[in-house]
């Protein structure tokens, strides 16, 4: 007699089929480059301190390499390369298929639709972090030496960074996965979550900024930034962040939340293939 | 069980619909359809727009009822996946994961189906050579020709060997060989005891599969029941065919020495023939193309004008 595979049986092998999908996907080099350029920047940083030129100060001081190395946590990976990743693959694993009109041979098998969101997502977070965290530690392993900064000593920190990195791969994810999975143009309105609302909703004073995944993200955030107006206007920001644990938490309820949402919309929409 | 036994899913519609409707916003797909098809194939036959695809895809659990009930096998179909370890479906849509070989690809939509890594490549394997493609089966699909596209996505549906397969637009832009050996492998899959829905706006390759119609037409079934019955309303209509060809021109030079050819004309490497015999003209194309005199034939289609002109004199009727 036939049987269907169980839900977390079906999850593992839409993933598995999907993994195979991220990583042929065009979008691979795109996620390559944005890998890549930290290391770049990295390198650039390093290649200028050995060679004696000035490299970036602070009230007369030079920039430690850790100092460094935690604004381009912050700056770089999680307000940028991390929501730009997450809104170009969480978008897409819904809206790809039907834009190719291939979710068919997916909808047409006896699996729930909520399997398919749950196997690709995961698809998506593994190969983000795959790509992500070894850049992040490339990057750790050629800036944190500059200006005597040790690597045992920051080693804790470093790891710290890796797991709210892997954290905040997998919440946008998931917010995006739902996007894709209800708005028509996905991508679009991932990046005016990203570049509009986010940007917007951290400047204004009062508790909007509760409504943006960044807000608990930056709390997370082991490094101290240096004291010059740019960068303590950036910091003054979140001058009142929230314990971790509650930063935590609610970024865990925004990942189920959104990745259930996701589910759900997908087993309950209808998906009109254009012909 | 003998033949003249049955069980008693043998009883059970194969589809069942009533009063089944559906929207896309204000334009109606499907209108009222009240219907049951019992076993065995059954050919959907309608111009494009007349609804086949929609019904299809509320059979197959694409589209939800606007209004109404649809059952498949006795089961509901929307949100109810376990219906697709009885159902397979080749759908209309030339689309395909193009990075995957054709093994791969089946290999995988096997698994979504409960198959171990082992048993889905030997499935898999078995299901590309019934559809003559197992010396492809490495090849990127990317790669593939339309005819082999084709046949690909009828592997995927059959692979799993469903008891009901749903067939939209199989046969289009297939070779001429290509749609023999598939008419073949459907007839046989019919003969042991499975069922079809078939659609289509080429009677003549419905025909070729069974006798037992739905004809559509804006939406609504216009008449069940034997295609001999529509028949002598299409052949009292020119019949025409595309033929994508390596040299056109020698094959326009075969065709027109038939009396039941009544024009030819080309646009780029497609001859379109104009036929008074259908059926005459496709068993001698397919011969010709079996033994080469007319060069490489790639692909066959036909444009659906005969078709809307029969439906728009049974309307007005």
């Amino acid at each position: 007699m036939k049987r269907a595979p169980s839900f977390t049986n079906a999850v593992f092998r839409v993933f598995d089929v999907a993994v195979g999908q991220l990583l042929w996907s065009r979008r691979t080099l795109f996620m390559m480059l944005a890998a890549i350029a930290p290391i770049v920047i990295a390198l650039i940083f390093r290649l200028t301190d050995a060679v004696g030129v000035s490299t970036l100060r602070v009230n007369g001081q030079q920039v430690s390499g850790p100092v460094m190395f935690g604004g381009m946590i912050w700056l770089l990976y999680l307000r940028f390369i991390v929501p730009v990743l997450g809104t170009f693959y969480g978008t897409a694993l819904i809206a790809d298929e039907v834009e190719d009109r291939t979710i068919t041979y997916l909808f047409t098998r006896p699996i729930p639709r909520g399997a398919i969101v749950i196997g690709k997502y995961l698809a998506y977070l593994v190969c983000t972090v795959l790509v992500v965290l070894p850049s992040v530690m490339v990057v750790y392993l050629v800036m944190t030496p500059v200006g005597g900064g040790s690597l045992g000593q920051t080693f804790p920190m470093l790891l710290t960074d890796l797991g709210i990195l892997a954290l905040g791969s997998a919440v946008y994810g998931a917010v995006f996965a739902f996007i894709g999975a209800r708005v028509p143009r996905p991508l679009v309105a991932g990046l005016v979550l990203v570049f509009g609302w986010e940007q917007v909703a951290l400047l204004v004073p009062g508790y909007l900024r509760r409504f943006t995944v960044a807000y608990y993200l930056q709390s997370l955030v082991p490094h101290t930034m240096p004291q010059d107006d740019v960068m303590s206007a950036i910091q003054s920001l979140f001058a009142e962040p929230p314990p971790t644990y509650s930063s935590i938490l609610w970024l865990l309820a925004i990942l189920v939340v959104a990745l259930w949402l996701a589910a759900r919309t997908v087993e309950t929409r209808e998906y009109v293939l254009e012909q | 069980m003998t033949a003249g036994e049955r069980t008693e899913s043998d009883h059970v519609p194969v589809v069942a619909t009533d009063h089944l409707s559906k929207w896309y916003g204000q334009i109606i797909g499907l209108n009222d359809v009240s219907l049951t098809i019992g076993r065995g194939v059954t050919g959907l036959l309608g111009p494009n727009g007349a609804g086949k695809s929609t019904l299809l895809k509320l059979i197959t659990g694409q589209l939800k009822p606007s209004k109404g009930s649809l059952t498949v096998l006795g089961q509901p179909v929307w949100g109810n996946p376990a219906i697709y370890l009885e159902m397979g479906v080749c759908p209309e849509q030339d689309a395909f994961y193009d990075r995957m070989t054709g093994l791969e690809w089946l290999m995988a939509l096997l698994r979504l189906h409960g198959y171990d890594e082992r048993a889905a490549r030997d499935t898999a394997f078995q299901a590309l050579e019934e559809v003559d493609l197992k010396d492809a089966a490495g090849k990127r699909i990317g790669a593939y020709s339309k005819g082999m596209r084709q046949r690909v996505k009828l592997a995927q549906a059959i692979a799993h060997e469903p008891e009901f397969l749903v067939l939209d637009e199989p046969l289009s832009g297939m070779d001429p060989l290509a749609r023999r050996k598939t008419i073949r492998l459907l007839r046989n899959w019919a003969a042991n005891g499975r069922n079809i829905i078939v659609s289509s706006h080429v009677l003549h390759e419905v025909e070729a599969l069974t006798s037992n119609i739905l004809l559509m037409h804006n939406g609504r079934v216009l008449a069940e029941g034997n295609v001999h019955q529509i028949r002598d309303l299409i052949d009292e209509h020119p019949h025409t065919v595309c033929m994508r060809a390596k040299d056109p021109r020698r094959l326009a030079r075969e065709l027109v020495t038939n009396a039941d050819v009544l024009s030819v004309r080309f646009e780029g490497d497609t001859v379109f023939v104009q036929t008074a015999k259908p059926d005459v003209f496709y068993a001698r194309l397919t011969e010709m193309a079996a033994n080469g005199s007319s060069g490489e034939i790639f692909e066959v289609t036909s444009p659906d004008d005969n078709l809307q002109a029969v439906f728009e004199y049974l309307v007005q009727s």
